[in-house]
């Protein structure tokens, strides 16, 4: 028998409306999903209430073998064995998800709620002149410290980022013989401890007389840490650029430098900007070497070469450790600025970074 | 005749060249040739002896199976070649009556001269749809203040124009294969190369693409001359005066087994083995 299609015995097509038919569930996945985040949580919940067990041991010992049984029963019950490992494996992942927001809305959760009482506006843009540990927080600021890390991670990006890109447009376009050796150094000096940084200005540049430690010095120890994370990750994204690019610019009589500079560099300029972001963010909490290079000081410098400068992290470790709460509260304020900054300064390369060719 | 200004693309040449398929063309002044050309990678040698010569302005289709050397020996043409690790060459690429691998020849000159297309697009991803096309002239220094009209004649030239004329500020990554395609063909014939290589241009390509660049390079042979790489037995013969047909045996080099005007090959081929090739007997 032969099936023929007869479109006129179908009933005409009705306005139909939006549907999303594989969102249906059946009444034994619902109730099992249901019971199985339910019935964890109501025993844990128990045992918190009337047991006398801590709630970080808890979570880890009880509820989350618990979520995983009741995960199991619950996939075995709607998709059979199959189901299981498949629980399983969300359960965690979605656990260690979790577990890692924790940890991070728990920092920056004590972070505001340590410095809170410090926090002001003043706080931002005042200096540090005048006050003393036991001055109320009505008074004083880290303005000046804010200005001194802006000032020492720019000097830094100016003389690490340039020669970070030239090091990776060394490896991955020149191809040169000393590849294997330029790499081995970059890998090298990414585990150098930063107080040796800090050290090594300080002898070398410091110590000789050729300049006084201030943010021109800090500059230069934050240079030394931050040249290869943008050397090691700038490398990584030029290696990402398909070789097409470069023939096709080469078949077109095209030198090389004009290659690299003028179709290299701009496909691959969003993780260019990464790059310079990971290097500003591995170096902006360093305290060890600001310590050694560029010193402290109480009041707002702008010359880099203006003797010691104060910057967030060494006004950090200069006020945490003291007898006085209110010296205390401060520390804890501008860690947040700090981490705020960041955060800030990740921003604005995002936005400078996105593509003007994305749409018409 | 050198190669012609873009003004005048809508000259006839001195051979009807459409009518390749009917009568053997007549015989051209020479633009390259290549003189026992043997190619290495590292240690194995990949490719044998080739001598052709490529008459001005007409298409040459070098056909043969995968593995045979065709896509090595045309990078051998721009020295694109050299820039593979471990390349090795020998015998001679003569173009204007000098060997391109002479020492004092410097090798972005020849590539300026001897453009290329390759078999997967590859547009500037940074640049915009005008940009490609004048990227060639930025890249290699050229000098040029009529930038509308070059976008708008090698755009035409490519098949291109009425599609994109609209939006020549648009990512060029907005392009489909095809259009893309034709937009590295544009930009190729941007900084006016007397010799333009393709290199399976059509193959990543859906058909009514590879038609209309089938047609655009029946159109620009009558200024430029054309070396294509394909598989496309039907494509050869629409689109080429001559053809070479490679072959390499297992684990031998590859070398040119007939060649001649490409109504002989595919007409009266004198080689058994071109004989079964171009009626999809193997290969």
């Amino acid at each position: 028998m032969t099936i023929t299609f007869d479109a006129e015995s179908l009933p005409a097509l009705q306005e139909q409306r939006i549907q999303h038919p594989w969102r249906k569930k059946t009444p034994v996945f619902t109730w099992s999903v249901v019971l199985a985040t339910l019935i964890p949580l109501v025993i844990v919940g128990a045992l918190f209430i009337w047991g006398d067990i801590p709630g970080a041991l808890l979570m880890t010992v009880v509820y989350l073998p618990l979520q995983l049984i009741a995960s199991g029963f619950a996939a075995f019950a709607t998709r059979g064995k199959r189901g299981i490992l498949d629980s399983v494996i969300i359960v965690n992942a979605i656990g260690a998800t979790i577990f890692s927001l924790v940890i991070l809305i728990s920092v920056i959760g004590s972070l505001i709620v340590r410095g809170f009482s410090a926090l002001s506006a003043h706080f931002i843009y005042q200096n540090n002149v005048y006050v003393s540990p036991s001055t109320p927080l009505e008074y004083g600021g880290i303005g000046h410290a804010i200005l001194g890390t802006l000032l020492i991670v720019g000097i830094s990006a100016l003389i690490a980022v340039p020669i970070g890109i030239a090091t990776a447009i060394y490896i991955t376009e020149v191809r040169g013989r000393a590849v294997p050796y330029v790499r081995f150094f970059v890998q090298a000096m990414s585990g150098v401890p930063s107080v040796v940084a800090g050290l090594f200005v300080l002898t070398i540049i410091v110590a000789t007389g050729a300049f006084e430690q201030g943010a021109f010095a800090g500059g230069l120890a934050y240079a030394i840490l931050m040249l290869p994370t943008v050397a090691r990750t700038a490398e990584e994204v030029l290696k990402l650029v398909p070789d097409d690019l470069r023939t096709g610019a080469l078949a077109l009589g095209s030198t090389r430098a004009r290659t690299v500079f003028r179709v290299v560099l701009p496909a691959a300029r969003t993780g260019i900007i990464t790059a310079i972001i990971l290097g500003v963010a591995r170096v902006i909490g360093e305290t060890a070497p600001l310590l050694l290079a560029s010193g402290y000081a109480d009041s707002t410098i702008v010359n880099p070469f203006g003797g010691p400068i104060a910057a967030v992290p060494t006004y950090i470790f200069n006020n945490v450790a003291l007898p006085y709460p209110d010296a205390v509260a401060r520390a804890w304020a501008s860690a947040l600025v700090l981490i705020v900054l960041v955060g800030i300064l990740f921003v604005i390369a995002r936005v400078v970074g996105r593509g003007r060719l994305s749409s018409k | 005749m050198a190669t012609a200004e873009f003004g005048s693309l809508d000259e006839v040449g001195e051979v009807e060249l459409m009518d390749s398929e009917v009568s053997a063309p007549v015989r051209k002044e020479t633009e390259m040739s290549a003189r026992d050309v043997s190619v290495w990678f590292g240690k194995r040698k990949v490719l044998e002896g080739v001598n052709i010569d490529f008459p001005k302005q007409t298409v040459t289709a070098l056909i043969g199976p995968s593995g045979c050397g065709k896509s090595t020996f045309i990078r051998t043409l721009n020295r694109l070649h050299e820039l593979i690790p471990g390349a090795a060459l020998a015998g001679s690429v003569l173009y204007e009556g000098k060997d391109i691998y002479d020492r004092d020849i410097d090798p972005v000159h020849i590539r300026l001269k001897i453009g290329m297309v390759f078999q997967k697009p590859n547009p500037f991803p940074s640049m915009t749809i005008r940009g490609n096309v004048l990227s060639g002239l930025k890249l290699s220094g050229m000098k040029r203040s009529d930038h509308d009209d070059i976008v708008e004649q090698t755009l035409t030239s490519a098949g291109l124009w009425t599609e994109v004329k609209d939006r020549l500020g648009a990512a060029a990554g907005e392009l489909s294969g095809g259009q893309a395609q034709r937009l590295v063909i544009a930009r190729a014939l941007a900084v006016q190369p007397h010799v333009l290589l393709m290199d399976e241009p059509c193959s990543a390509l859906d058909p009514a693409s590879t038609l209309k660049i089938e047609e655009t390079i029946r159109e620009l042979s009558k200024d430029v001359t054309i070396i294509i790489v394909t598989h496309n037995m039907q494509q050869a013969v629409r689109v080429s005066d001559y053809t070479a047909f490679f072959l390499a045996a297992e684990n031998e080099p590859g070398h040119v087994v007939e060649q001649g005007a490409t109504t002989e090959i595919f007409g009266n081929p004198q080689d058994q083995r071109t004989l079964d090739y171009v009626n999809g007997r193997f290969g």
